[in-house]
């Protein structure tokens, strides 16, 4: 299991974002999160992000509780993620975005990046040429130049998974990498996903295009008024009377509706 | 022949504005991480007063004193830049701008170690200094055809000079390294910096800890150049002149503030009658330029258009002319 959530609540003041929330993610799958809007699926990946700290809870990553930690050491661990609304460096290259995803794992410091170093040039060279694999692989190979904020927007989305893919995450978090995007830019996201998954890296997805979710996920959980109301395959999750009602609404509200 | 060509006034002009650049580029790391800091003269009279002090009361040789000012304006940094971590644009502004004040009011206040607002006076003379110590070994300038004079504000041009320009090519070297897209992405945004596994406390600091020791080191520079400080140097007025170095010339590039400096320090010297209007004219420059170009004169298109224009740096790609950073 790469990532457990035990009984993760969050509260805002009064609010309740989430309560009681558990899943645990395995090895190699796409697990998915849904949900009606403000269901607390962004605030579950600021708790796995430790963007922000669970009011109650335990979230377990490879056995090791990472709860509090300070979030540029959970990417340190393993776990990436990309935002909801795009979160590029504006004024930056593609390709200096991407290797912006590797600082983690490299380690040039100030004085060894002043008297560039023979260790220091060669970091730089591995980073240069891994951001320009990274934007090969997630079909950016022509942009390596191109200032981040003149780029498509389907193009930014595939960049923030290249940017997220540098840290080498073993855990990917994508934050409705879908939205907005046309059925061609989301077609080339599914098998972009797949490849990703290939890699063998594990994927958290929070998706609102239920094809894509439907045909992309092993698994689903799904939350509503933060609680998990469901839990299984696809195929389950779409017959499960629960889940419809969250999503169309029950007999009786449409009767006074 | 080359002796008349030396008047030491242009020479002293020229080692003031040297001064003032490495002044600008302190405020510039700072600012290169996003934090408006306007603790940099207080940073500089840290510098000044202690390799001051050291040199006048212990006899220490200069190159001590300014390492030592230089030393312990970082250690400032540092104590100032963790507390202040959680502040950002105009709250952060507001705490530094306090912190130079207090530095001020003790160097006015501590009149046993300080001489109040009188100053210190008699400060060992970085050209003088040298200067004797090369007599020392029999060296006379006259070998050179120059007075004593032209030699002593020849040598601390030409230190100035080397000195600024290693600081330069420091900070741009970092610029183009792993911690200087740390310290752009922590400016273009912090969260996602943050996310994307940055430690964003420890480049903040260090970005904090390197504008004190740049300013302290200016500071200690300073001193030993004008042999006599006073509170006054380090006062209010300096940290904005400071900081429209950085508002006119710009703070995306380094040649920004660069530039400020040099032209800012220029000006007044150049057009004398406006030198008694300096601070109008400043608060001007801040509201014209927030208004007309915010980024400051030189950014990176303006960079680009001079590269574009010199044949031999001439860009391999069309695209790249849209690089930045």
């Amino acid at each position: 299991m790469v990532l457990q959530v035990k009984k993760a609540s969050k509260n805002f003041g009064g609010l309740s974002a989430l309560s009681d929330v558990s899943f645990s993610i395995n090895q190699g799958e796409i697990f998915g999160l849904i949900g009606p809007n403000g269901a607390g699926k962004t605030t579950m990946f600021n708790l796995i992000t430790s963007m922000f700290t669970p009011s109650s809870g335990e979230i377990i990553f490879n056995e090791d509780n990472i709860n509090g930690l300070k979030p540029h050491l959970i990417t340190k661990k393993g776990i990436c993620r990309t935002f909801q609304n795009i979160r590029l460096f504006p004024q930056m290259t593609a390709e200096e975005n991407v290797m912006v995803g590797e600082h983690c794992r490299s380690k040039s410091g100030v004085f060894s990046s002043v008297f560039r170093t023979k260790s220091q040039r060669q970091e730089e060279e591995r980073i240069r040429s891994k951001a320009n694999e990274l934007l090969e692989f997630v079909g950016l190979g022509g942009f390596a130049e191109t200032v981040s904020d003149s780029l498509a927007y389907g193009q930014q989305r595939r960049l923030e998974i290249a940017r997220a893919l540098a840290s080498s995450p073993q855990l990917l978090l994508l934050d409705e990498p879908a939205a907005g995007m046309n059925e061609t830019e989301t077609s080339e996201l599914f098998h972009l996903i797949k490849k990703i998954q290939e890699q063998g890296i594990t994927v958290l997805l929070i998706e609102h295009d239920m094809p894509l979710v439907m045909k992309l996920c092993d698994r689903i959980a799904v939350l509503n008024f933060g609680k998990k109301i469901a839990e299984g395959t696809p195929a389950e999750i779409q017959n499960n009377p629960d889940v419809i009602e969250a999503y169309l609404g029950s007999e009786e509200e449409d009767m006074y509706a | 022949m080359l002796a008349e060509l030396i008047n030491p006034y242009y020479l002293q002009v020229a080692s003031f504005i040297l001064i003032n650049i490495i002044l600008g580029v302190s405020i510039y790391i700072t600012l290169s991480t996003g934090q408006l800091s306007l603790a940099n003269a207080g940073f500089m009279g840290i510098g000044a007063y202690t390799s001051a002090l050291l040199t006048l009361n212990f006899d220490l040789p200069i190159i001590v004193g300014i390492l030592a000012g230089t030393l312990l304006a970082g250690v400032f940094g540092i104590l100032i830049g963790i507390p202040t971590l959680r502040l950002q644009g105009v709250y952060l502004a507001i705490v530094t701008l306090g912190f130079g004040e207090v530095i001020r009011v003790i160097f006015v206040n501590w009149e046993s170690m300080t001489k109040g607002a009188v100053g210190l006076s008699g400060i060992p003379h970085m050209g003088r200094e040298l200067l004797n110590t090369l007599k020392d070994f029999g060296f006379d300038p006259k070998i050179l055809g120059l007075q004593n004079n032209q030699f002593v504000f020849l040598a601390i041009f030409l230190i100035l000079l080397g000195v600024t320009i290693s600081i330069i090519a420091f900070f741009r070297r970092q610029n183009r390294s792993r911690v200087g897209r740390a310290f752009a992405a922590i400016k273009l945004d912090e969260k996602a910096a943050e996310s994307m596994g940055i430690n964003i406390t420890y480049y903040k600091v260090l970005a904090f800890a390197q504008g004190a020791l740049v300013a302290g080191f200016a500071g200690a520079l300073f001193a030993h150049v004008l042999a006599y400080i006073s509170p006054a140097d380090f006062a209010y007025h300096r940290a904005v002149e400071i900081l429209i170095f950085a508002v006119f010339g710009g703070s995306e590039v380094i040649w920004g503030p660069v530039f400020g400096a040099l032209f800012l320090t220029v000006m007044p010297e150049v057009l004398r009658f406006i030198s008694e209007y300096r601070y109008m004219i400043y608060g001007l420059i801040i509201i014209i330029m927030m208004a007309v170009r915010p980024q400051g004169l030189i950014d990176v298109n303006i960079l680009n258009w001079v590269k574009l224009k010199t044949p031999k740096r001439r860009q391999k790609h069309g695209t790249s002319s849209q690089k930045s950073i």
